[in-house]
């Protein structure tokens, strides 16, 4: 759920985009550069479905007085809605349609985007106090400055089809792809024939390949000027459209349509070249070379624009609308614009990405302030990994999200893509880097450069700089934490809060709890976190022993210390138990090293008349078959063996109690 | 470095149990390096005696921690005043010097040995240090190409190597190698063989008399550097 | 000027043997005052041995005023790892003026492989620098440069190990103690001939008489735990597997076998001037043994 919340701070409808999103995040992860980057997409879709979504809230309240209108409810528009609305401004949404969502609702079929998610998305903002006024389409800017609004913002994105330019393109049975795919969306099953062309080579045209071949076509054939590496549609959704069966015609033209009163068919020519050598979009045909393909329904998906009426009175440059790159301002006072209809089509992460931008440089233009140039996403601050950083990360392949096989999913509009389980997601977030989030030297006063950080380090990051101090460079740290436990002089810490769950505070909480309630726990474990010790391990032990067992989450073992350990005993523990992901671990040495403060502990247990049985770790070897068993196994195990040393002690009492009663009968 | 080894538990809590608050000290250097003082030791051993006190049949302890940089300074030893005024004991996790200028300087105050003060070390890999010097006073490594007979001769002879030598292995400690062997093998290097031929006589044992006494003023002053009684 | 019998002996041309008793733990000296009897005649000389492998006994410098009483050549060995130089050079003193003039130079073995391994080692001088605190003590003064009234004179030894697996600094120190003084060498055990054929062909520069060391085993058992444990002796794998290989209770017969075959192999070949040989523990073989290698005199 904590996820969840930081997800929700900074992205409107994280539902949408965990579904469709083209993740230019995991282009930056510098997983990367180890082997593959992290699923950050599949992940926050796994947090949005189990992550408790209804119970984290998103609320706003007015403010300020100025009323804003946001034409367009695709997602740059209801981005700019969700950040205006937050900052504490009323705001109303004009949809001309009789329902919200734009491009997401009407471009996007349902396996990619279900409904009841952008439908969810929507009832979460209208909660907020956003209004939406669907059916409602603006003829003019005026009035609704005349109605009391003092900004607007355009967001009517680009929802009309470009022409082909050929032969035979009135003929009936061609469509464009934006209507094609908006009447399939809408549910209402546009008539197609048994031989489908697809003219285009974007994520429209493939969407349309692939919802033509849900509607029943026998053959469908994607026609685009690109070759296959030169395709501006995603890399993964072409291939998906492949396995279902999508047959993809590079570096074709279209020379005509042929058939007479019906499509009989496509005429294409070869494009020896879509791109000229400036790079720019300029095909070159050979006219001589040419083939036809047998159709009975042709699809145009070649680029869209946006209708802008005129009436609106703003500047355009080319088909969109002409802004301000600082301001996002157009000619006209207080009316901006973004998305599609100024940007021409892009994803949909651009666009809420540009939505809210917007929400920023509106509100900066209540508040008069001075229009200041975008603040740039802070370049990356942060080095490459070194080869020797890079050689001793542990390889883990990358979980993908598991996939609906094609022969199943062609037939159907439901998800492609199936959502992780809670055991795939954390091995999948176990392979984060946690950039930024290591070790520094808190205090270089403590530090008497013992180098026992240098030496215990299992990715060799902390160096000797030239005046013989020690540095601990951000950009290799691994954040497994085994430094910050050894430091001889408590020097080093973890940079970022989230990663230093502080046992110590745990352990005082329990302090207090057994001080005011009197309840002492019987075990006390210490599970890590990222093996799923805690929710998993405790929906088992609440059903087997319910109360006696108290947890501690911990993220990663390296970070309890054996001094936890005794602190768990001083509590009155009769057992205590570490249990972590043994061989799985994303990093490494961690297993020694928490061996290494078992042992700690166990030596002064001993000393003090403890069996050191009574502190054991559960760390597999492997992931299944583990010689250990599974944790719920051994978990029983050990509770059975702290509990009958306690019911020794016990029984030598009331034998001693039960020896004096008879004694008195006497 | 100079190592030590910290005490056996119950030995600290017998020496520790008749006092009710007791303060235990740090070293922030030597005895942080070593692992054996620090402040994350301070730490385990406060945690260590808490779980002892609460199984035992005592209650009235109060521990609490102070690390400060060095124990072998006056003026670092003079920032224990405010701590020290509550307590009934010290409990010093520094060397024997440490433990001794904290008793000098408090000396209303029992100071207890929490540490076993033992060698000068030479790490070689992390928690490992070898005593290669043991501050003879008179120092010859020039002559036996820089490894010390005194310090790793097992009987510390000039005219090595006895006839227990086996496998290039003392005969006190087969896993310690013979230290004239070893500098056998580094003249052959270096080519200074004729060194060992030569008869070195017995050792000056009152080159710094017990107890000694080092004078040396760094800036102004007037030690001149040289030892004297 | 010659300071003893045995000095005398040493300046002949005898095959010479010598052998060794360890004091007893404690101080009922029946046992060792039986050995000497019984072996004062059989030998030009008996050593006696000084807390040996640091193991705290009888004194040998009791053990050789003993020799001396009953009629032997006493060898007093001396090592330095429990007297400083005061004591050494005090015991000395005493022992020339009871006569005891053969001193074998020992450094001594370290504390860690005897039976009071928290006592502390004393080591205030090596083996080389006895010998040449000795030479001092012969040149009329002590070592703090003082004159002495009456000046003492004595025929001294040290050891040597022509089998040591690393020989060249082994022979850099018998140098030293040559040029120190030592005028004899009990060797430690040869159990290899060759080995001390090789050895002695350094050793012939000098004008030192070298008796070589002979141990007397008597199991693979007692062979073994030497090599482990008693510093300076290797007993190769080849006689450890020739005892082996003998019948339960047969082991002191092969050993004293193995003895007297190499005694035998060195007297023939004349390859030094004697042997030492030690029996450790069984003592009374010993004459047998003699008995064996005797040269039959000519009649």
């Amino acid at each position: 759920m904590e996820a969840l919340q930081i997800i929700r701070s900074d992205n409107p409808f994280p539902s949408v985009c965990a579904y469709i999103c083209s993740h230019p995040c995991e282009e930056a992860c510098r997983r990367k550069q180890v082997d593959k980057p992290v699923a950050i997409r599949a992940l926050k879709r796994f947090a949005v479905e189990f992550g408790g979504d209804r119970m984290v809230r998103s609320e706003a309240k007015t403010i300020f007085p100025e009323k804003n209108a946001i034409i367009g409810s695709g997602p740059a528009g209801m981005s700019c809605a969700f950040y205006l609305r937050k900052l504490g401004y009323p705001v109303t949404v004009f949809e001309a349609h009789s329902e919200i969502g734009g491009m997401l609702r009407f471009g996007i079929p349902q396996y990619r985007l279900p409904k009841e998610v952008l439908d969810g998305e929507i009832r979460r903002m209208t909660g907020m106090g956003i209004e939406f006024r669907t059916s409602t389409p603006v003829v003019s800017l005026d009035l609704l400055f005349e109605m009391g609004y003092q900004a607007i913002f355009v967001s009517i994105g680009a929802q009309q089809s470009r022409r082909l330019g050929v032969e035979g393109e009135n003929k009936p049975g061609i469509v464009d792809a934006i209507t094609f795919l908006r009447e399939t969306n809408l549910g209402l099953k546009p008539a197609i024939g048994e031989n489908v062309v697809i003219i285009g080579g974007g994520n429209v045209a493939i969407d349309a390949s692939r919802s033509a071949l849900r509607l029943g076509a026998k053959t469908v054939n994607l026609v685009c000027l690109e070759s296959r590496s030169e395709m501006p549609a995603f890399p993964t959704d072409i291939q998906y459209a492949e396995e279902e069966g999508v047959i993809i015609n590079y570096s074709w033209g279209v020379k005509a349509i042929l058939g007479k009163e019906v499509i009989t068919g496509v005429e294409l020519k070869r494009c020896v070249a879509a791109f000229d050598t400036d790079g720019k979009f300029n095909p070159a045909y050979d006219e001589s070379i040419t083939q036809v393909l047998l159709a009975d329904t042709v699809i145009t998906a070649i680029g869209q624009v946006p209708q802008i009426p005129e009436s609106y009175g703003l500047k355009t440059r080319g088909s969109t609308i002409l802004v301000d790159p600082v301001t996002l301002n157009t000619n006209r006072k207080g009316v901006f614009a973004g998305g599609d209809a100024s940007s021409g089509p892009a994803t949909a992460i651009q666009a809420l990405a540009n939505g809210r931008l917007a929400a920023l440089r509106i509100d900066d233009y209540h508040r008069h302030r001075y229009p200041r140039s975008m603040e740039e996403e802070s370049k990356s601050s942060i080095g490459e990994l070194s080869s020797q950083t890079i050689q001793a990360i542990r390889k883990i392949s990358r979980y993908e999200p598991p996939l609906v096989p094609p022969e199943k999913r062609k037939k159907v509009f439901q998800p492609v893509e199936k959502v992780y389980g809670w055991e795939t997601a954390a091995e999948e977030a176990r392979r984060c880097l946690r950039c930024g989030s290591g070790a520094e030297i808190l205090f270089p006063d403590k530090c008497a450069a013992c180098l026992t950080c240098l030496r215990v380090c299992p990715y060799s990051v902390p160096r000797i700089d030239q005046n013989f101090d020690i540095q601990i460079p951000a950009d290799q740290c691994q954040a497994c934490g085994i430094c910050v436990t050894r430091c001889p002089a408590m020097a080093i810490a973890l940079r970022k809060p989230w990663d230093r769950r502080y046992i110590d505070e745990e352990m005082e909480r329990y302090h207090q709890k057994i001080k005011i309630t009197g309840s002492k726990p019987l075990i006390i474990g210490f599970c890590c976190q990222y093996g799923l010790f805690g929710t998993s391990l405790l929906a088992g032990l609440w059903k087997t022993t319910g109360a006696g067992i108290w947890i501690i989450p911990v993220m990663c073992i390296a970070k309890v210390e054996s001094y936890h350990f005794l602190k768990a005993f001083e509590l009155g523990a009769e057992g205590v138990f570490l249990a972590g992901c043994g061989e799985q671990c994303s990093r490494e040495n961690t297993i020694t090293e928490a061996k290494a403060q078992i042992k700690r502990a166990r030596s002064v247990l001993a000393e003090l008349g403890f069996d050191i049985n009574q502190l054991q770790a559960y760390l597999p070897e492997q992931k299944d078959n583990n010689p250990e068993g599974t944790p719920e196994k051994w978990l029983e195990e050990f509770i059975g063996h702290v509990g009958s040393l306690h019911l020794k002690s016990l029984l030598t009492v009331e034998e001693k109690v039960d020896r004096s009663k008879s004694e008195t009968f006497k | 470095m100079i190592v030590a080894n910290q005490k056996p538990l119950n030995e600290i809590w017998g020496m520790v149990a008749p006092y009710r608050r007791v303060l235990i000290v740090g070293c922030g250097t030597c005895m942080t390096v070593c692992g054996t003082g620090g402040e994350r030791e301070v730490a385990f051993l406060h945690h260590a005696l808490r779980l002892i006190e609460s199984k035992s049949d005592q209650s009235n302890h109060i521990f609490s921690e102070y690390t400060i940089k060095r124990q072998c300074e006056p003026e670092f030893i003079e920032m224990l005043a405010e701590k020290i005024q509550d307590k009934d004991a010290v409990l010093s996790l520094g060397c024997g010097i440490g433990i001794q200028a904290i008793a000098e300087r408090f000396d209303t105050l029992p100071v207890l040995p929490g540490v076993n003060t033992s060698i000068i070390g030479m790490s070689t890999m992390q928690g490992v240090w070898l005593e290669h010097c043991v501050a003879c006073g008179e120092c010859r490594l020039d002559e036996t190409a820089g490894i010390c007979p005194v310090a790793r001769c097992a009987k510390g002879i000039l005219n090595g190597p006895c006839g227990g030598t086996k496998n290039g292995k003392c005969e006190s400690n087969r896993d310690m190698d013979c230290a004239w062997i070893l500098i056998y093998k580094r003249l052959e290097k270096l080519g200074q063989l004729d060194k060992m031929r030569r008869y070195y006589p017995m050792r000056n044992f009152q080159v710094i008399p017990r107890p000694r006494r080092l004078i040396k003023l760094v800036a102004g002053g007037n030690g001149d550097g040289q030892l004297s009684l | 000027m010659v300071n003893s019998l045995f000095e005398e002996k040493l300046n002949s041309s005898e095959f010479l043997i010598t052998t060794e008793i360890g004091p007893p733990k404690g101080a009922d000296i029946s046992e060792m005052l039986y050995l000497i009897d019984l072996l004062k005649d059989k030998v030009d000389a008996i050593n006696v041995t000084d807390n040996q492998s640091s193991v705290m006994r009888y004194p040998s410098l009791g053990g050789c005023l003993l020799v001396k009483e009953h009629g032997g050549e006493p060898i007093l060995q001396m090592t330095c790892r429990d007297r400083n130089r005061l004591a050494l050079q005090a015991d000395l003193l005493f022992a020339y003026s009871r006569g005891i003039t053969n001193v074998l130079c020992l450094t001594g073995d370290s504390i860690g492989v005897g039976d009071h391994k928290e006592a502390k080692p004393v080591f205030d001088a090596d083996s080389v620098q006895l010998l040449k605190m000795i030479h001092t003590l012969e040149s009329g003064k002590d070592m703090g440069g003082n004159d002495l009234k009456g000046i003492p004179g004595f025929c001294k030894g040290a050891t040597v190990n022509p089998e040591a697996d690393v020989i060249a600094p082994q022979l850099i120190k018998f140098d030293k103690k040559v040029e120190a003084g030592a005028c004899f060498f009990q060797t430690q055990g040869i159990f290899d001939v060759a080995a001390l054929r090789r050895f002695m062909q350094y050793a012939t520069r000098f004008k030192v008489h070298i008796l070589a060391g002979i141990i007397v085993l008597s199991s693979a058992r007692m062979a073994k735990f030497m090599n482990e444990n008693i510093p300076g002796i290797i007993v190769p794998q080849n006689i450890i597997d020739e005892l082996a290989n003998v019948e339960k209770g047969k082991g002191l017969k092969k050993g004293i076998e193995i003895a007297i075959r190499t005694i035998k192999a060195i007297r023939e070949e004349k390859i030094c001037r004697g042997v030492h040989i030690m029996a450790i523990g069984n003592e009374r073989v010993v004459p047998e043994i003699i008995e064996a290698i005797k040269v039959p005199s000519p009649l």
